[in-house]
């Protein structure tokens, strides 16, 4: 889903970028209010987990190639803003240090990857989250449901986003790219199950959105 | 433990390892912008990139076999592009092939169009596996925060950078343990193991990470992993920078 150099248009990359540094500018702010330094290397942590997990590129049908995402992981461990910055980051490190997507297209990424499958996951675990019982089931339900459409919502900006600057035709670019991504998708979400899982199990503390669920049903009991 | 590093050959010694991140980071994003922007039309631009391209590789001494095969990177997106390609809009026929009972015709746009993913992608990917197998990591987040970026910023890829290699350690670490005791994960019942196998790898990295911050807040960490020589713009610095300017600029006034 790294887009290389040369695959868009300059409106789309423009308008991209622009979408991508505010809502960087915003995250800043936002991360810089709530980030504590206990929570550093966990960041760094989840950060590198997601930076050695994307560089696994597994060849799908049609040419295309899926990797695992990590943006509703970084989410639901650490939140909207700071996944956004997690992402935003393992993507840059990608593009200048490895050429794993190219610098023109960084805006056009980090808003597929950053934004749509970070921060739009992260409403869609918030909106289960609330249907669900509030429970380590209905917690790790919400994330797989998240998290297969953290990769589907992506891919159908990536393909949108090809479509648009007519490097492929729209028929063709947006059926194989989200029909793959929604089997790659069901991968992201046992992944990131698995490893919430552990999280939950060991060091529950660790994970923001159970914190408030918690803080969330103790009020309900009183 | 034994792992090669990610940005390898970056500390050979070289006159263009000698420069100034700065130097590279701004020489290298000019290239890869104008690359972009020039017209697919224009192969004579696209060919002196490439040259530009291939003399730095050739003063930093960097193997070009290494820098050739990560550059295969791109492939799967030019795979991607060339099966659509057929399926644009044909208006000027330049060829075809035939599959079985339909025959599909090859216009000058769908060659254009792929062409023009072609070489920009290739073009990209070139000067950035250049630019950071000449410049230690430590370097370009230096040069990094010399262009202003947010200290948050350069502080969170500072630790992505430290803490792959805690992760690839405990990789390792359980890979050893795994083997030993004759797991495969070849079936799907082992999924689970699978599983719990990088749940462990979160959490033990997180564990070992956190000790590792300790460690260096412990001794004086502020934000950013400190160089013993500060990095300065010299003489041969703003022969690079204005020689890789003024190359890029005659080349868009002499081959459109």
């Amino acid at each position: 889903m790294h887009i290389p150099d040369g695959f868009l248009s300059n409106t789309i990359n423009l308008t991209t970028v622009g979408l991508s540094g505010l809502t960087m500018v915003v995250a800043l702010k936002k991360a810089r209010q709530e980030l504590t330094e206990k929570e550093i290397p966990l960041v760094g942590v989840t950060a590198a987990f997601i930076f050695a997990a994307q560089m696994i590129n597994f060849p799908v049908a049609g040419g295309t190639s899926g990797h695992f995402l990590g943006a509703a992981l970084a989410s639901i461990l650490l939140g909207p803003w700071l996944s956004f910055i997690i992402i935003a980051l393992v993507l840059i490190l990608q593009c200048l240090g490895f050429a794993d997507g190219g610098i023109t297209a960084l805006g056009s990424n980090i808003a597929n990857m950053g934004l749509i499958g970070g921060m739009g996951s992260y409403l869609i675990f918030r909106f289960f989250q609330f249907l669900l019982p509030t429970n380590r089931r209905g917690f790790l339900a919400a994330s797989a449901v998240a998290s297969w459409f953290s990769i589907v919502l992506a891919s159908l900006a990536c393909a949108l986003e090809l479509g648009l600057s007519r490097t492929s035709p729209f028929s063709l670019v947006i059926p194989s790219m989200v029909g793959f991504h929604a089997l790659i998708g069901i991968g992201e979400a046992l992944i990131t199950v698995a490893v919430l899982s552990a999280v939950l199990t060991a060091r529950s503390d660790l994970i923001r959105t159970w914190r408030m669920e918690k803080t969330a049903s103790e009020l309900g009991q009183l | 433990m034994e792992h090669s590093f990610l940005d390898r050959y970056s500390h050979l010694g070289s006159v263009i390892h000698n420069l100034d991140a700065r130097t590279k980071v701004l020489s290298f994003l000019t290239l890869m912008i104008v690359t972009v922007l020039t017209p697919p039309q224009c192969w004579p631009v696209f060919l002196f990139h490439l040259g530009l391209i291939g003399l730095t590789l050739r003063l930093s001494r960097i193997p070009v076999r290494y820098v050739l095969t990560r550059s295969l990177i791109i492939i799967p997106f030019i795979l991607m592009v060339s099966l659509f390609v057929p399926f644009l809009p044909v208006n000027q026929p330049a060829g075809g092939y035939s599959l079985g009972p339909g025959s599909l015709l090859l216009g000058r746009t769908h060659l254009l169009v792929f062409w023009n993913v072609l070489i920009k992608g290739l073009i990209g990917v070139l000067a950035v596996i250049v630019l950071s197998s000449t410049t230690p990591f430590p370097r370009l987040l230096e040069a990094l925060k010399k262009f202003k970026v947010p200290s948050l910023l350069t502080l969170l890829l500072g630790f992505i950078y430290r803490y792959f290699f805690v992760l690839l350690d405990e990789v390792l670490t359980i890979k050893r343990a795994v083997d030993s005791r004759g797991y495969r994960g070849r079936t799907i019942w082992q999924v689970k193991t699978l599983g719990r196998m990088l749940g462990q790898l979160f959490l033990r990295s997180y564990e070992r990470g956190e000790r590792v911050y300790l460690g260096m807040v412990a001794r004086g960490f502020q934000g950013l992993p400190k160089t013993i020589t500060p990095s300065r713009m010299q003489g041969a610095d703003y022969v690079f920078l204005s020689a890789f300017f003024s190359a890029t600029v005659i080349s868009q006034i002499i081959f459109r």
